[in-house]
């Protein structure tokens, strides 16, 4: 049983090297929806999501949408509990998976079977586990005698096959997914497609965030939009303006 | 179940990391293995550097100071093992979180399994280079008795006292970016002050200074029973200070920026 609650949460960014409240940056907080504070001396607080509350369930299919900066990337870190938040409280059942940047936790110098291996460890699996899970790899990704290659050769829409596969074959309860998945191919898409639906349906929740309206209204059951680091569900009439 | 606001943080991160052990050890292995990947000889070039070096400069200082090579290059040989444990550690300490960028900003993993991992990938270089020096000693007649197993605790004081002094530079390396270039300067002027060529007990003058950097007393106490005499008692006693200040002050630090740091990578 997957559950994702989020209560007032709130997410602060410090930045280091940018210095006082100048006109620019007020600029910049109307043109990206980020609110920018200052915390005394030269550190800049971001204010990325602001008292966010939602609660996500088994079978929940989230799309998230807001222009650059608006917090989706953000989001998503809060939800794999990489960033923790100033305020409010955030409960976490199941195991979470994670394709958030490219090449995340790959090793570019190790092959891509090496790789399969060190992702494994990393999100938690056994030797065995990994064994078990390699053929299944193999056949999703269709990279055939590329995995015994370096991944630093790989393209990025190769690179996205990998991560995909086996952050997918870890059988997580909630699945996180930024825009990267963007880089496969039509064959990809539709093979990925497949399996998130099988994941939907067999447990767990599924996140992803994208600008390309078709792929969310394909994935997702629920939508929400992100604007000023605030999170506002899309329901009825809006949700048809999507699709 | 996780709760995301906890009173507490670093100290469940540290529990959270004695359960990642599997991970920790893969990772250092998967490194050391990396980075010899299409070498020949791999790990066996840095046995092959330390053996080299100790023995170059061994028997020209030998003779240029005048001392008998038979004990002066084993001592040497011991001295430079250790502080390149200890600097190559130190050294790679400041990056140690920004390195990792890629697992912590995408992965709920604890954040201390990334200094433990450091510190063990130094320990399996360090093993690479440790038959160097018993290969000298013994060959050059020196013996080993039981005192010589107490190296061992020795070592284990020393590494759990540079797993903090990693930790705490990790954590202030990846929030101020000058440490790593102040480090790679300070490294060397503190081989000078630290007992890395010679036994603290040949300098006439400046011992007392010389004790004042800590990494002196890292290197006296694994090297003192090497040779076969127990560690100085106040060795002891300032080994077991820093580690218990140290780990408070690493603790207190971890805990009060560990939701900050995800943020610093």
């Amino acid at each position: 049983m997957a559950v994702l609650k989020f209560d007032n949460v709130t997410v602060q960014y410090p930045v280091y090297n940018s210095r006082g409240m100048s006109l620019r940056n007020q600029l910049v907080r109307i043109s990206t929806g980020g609110r920018i504070e200052s915390e005394a001396g030269h550190v800049q607080l971001v204010t990325a999501l602001k008292e966010v509350s939602f609660e996500l369930r088994d079978g929940d299919a989230v799309g998230l949408i807001g222009h650059n900066g608006a917090g989706k990337s953000t989001l998503l870190r809060t939800m794999a509990g990489v960033y923790h938040p100033v305020g409010g409280t955030i409960v976490r059942q199941g195991r979470v998976a994670t394709v958030l940047e490219l090449g995340a936790g790959m090793d570019p110098e190790l092959s891509g079977y090496e790789n399969i291996i060190r992702m494994g460890i990393l999100m938690g699996l056994s030797m065995n586990d990994i064994r078990s899970k390699t053929k299944d790899i193999e056949e999703f990704t269709q990279l055939g005698d590329f995995l015994q290659l370096p991944v630093r050769t790989y393209s990025s829409g190769m690179a996205t096959r990998l991560m995909f596969a086996v952050a997918t074959s870890t059988e997580p309860d909630i699945l996180l997914v930024d825009e990267v998945f963007g880089t496969g191919d039509a064959e990809f898409q539709l093979k990925a497609k497949e399996r998130m639906e099988t994941l939907i349906k067999s447990v767990g929740i599924f996140v992803f965030a994208s600008h390309n309206n078709e792929l969310i209204s394909q994935y997702c059951n629920r939508v929400f939009r992100l604007k000023h680091g605030q999170v506002l569900e899309l329901i009825g009439e809006d949700l048809e303006f999507i699709s | 179940m996780t709760l995301s606001s906890q009173k507490y943080p670093g100290f469940t991160d540290i529990i959270q990391t004695c359960h990642c052990f599997r991970i920790i050890t893969f990772i250092a292995l998967s490194d050391v293995r990396a980075r010899y990947k299409r070498s020949v000889l791999g790990p066996l070039w840095l046995t092959l550097g330390t053996a080299g070096g100790s023995a170059g400069l061994g028997f020209i200082w030998s003779e240029l100071f005048r001392v008998d090579p038979t004990t002066f290059v084993p001592t040497l040989t011991a001295g430079l093992i250790l502080w390149q444990f200890i600097s190559g550690l130190i050294i790679e300490a400041s990056t140690l979180f920004s390195r990792q960028a890629s697992i912590i900003r995408n992965l709920n993993l604890p954040l201390a399994i990334h200094p433990t991992q450091l510190l063990l990938r130094h320990l399996i270089n360090l093993a690479h280079n440790a038959p160097v020096f018993f290969i000298v000693a013994l060959g050059l007649g020196n013996s080993l008795n039981l005192v010589t197993w107490l190296a061992l605790p020795a070592l284990l004081l020393v590494a759990l006292n540079l797993l903090w002094i990693t930790f705490f530079i990790g954590l202030l390396g990846a929030r101020f970016r000058d440490l790593e270039y102040f480090i790679t300067m300070v490294m060397p002027l503190l081989m000078f002050i630290s007992p890395v060529f010679y036994r603290p007990s040949y300098l006439p003058f400046s011992e007392r200074i010389m004790w004042f950097n800590p990494f002196s007393h890292f290197i006296e106490i694994v090297r003192s029973p090497l040779f076969g005499s127990p560690p100085p008692l106040f060795v002891v006693g300032t080994n077991l200070a820093m580690l218990i200040i140290g780990w408070s002050l690493t603790l207190w630090l971890f805990n009060r920026q560990h939701h900050r740091i995800a943020f610093w990578v």
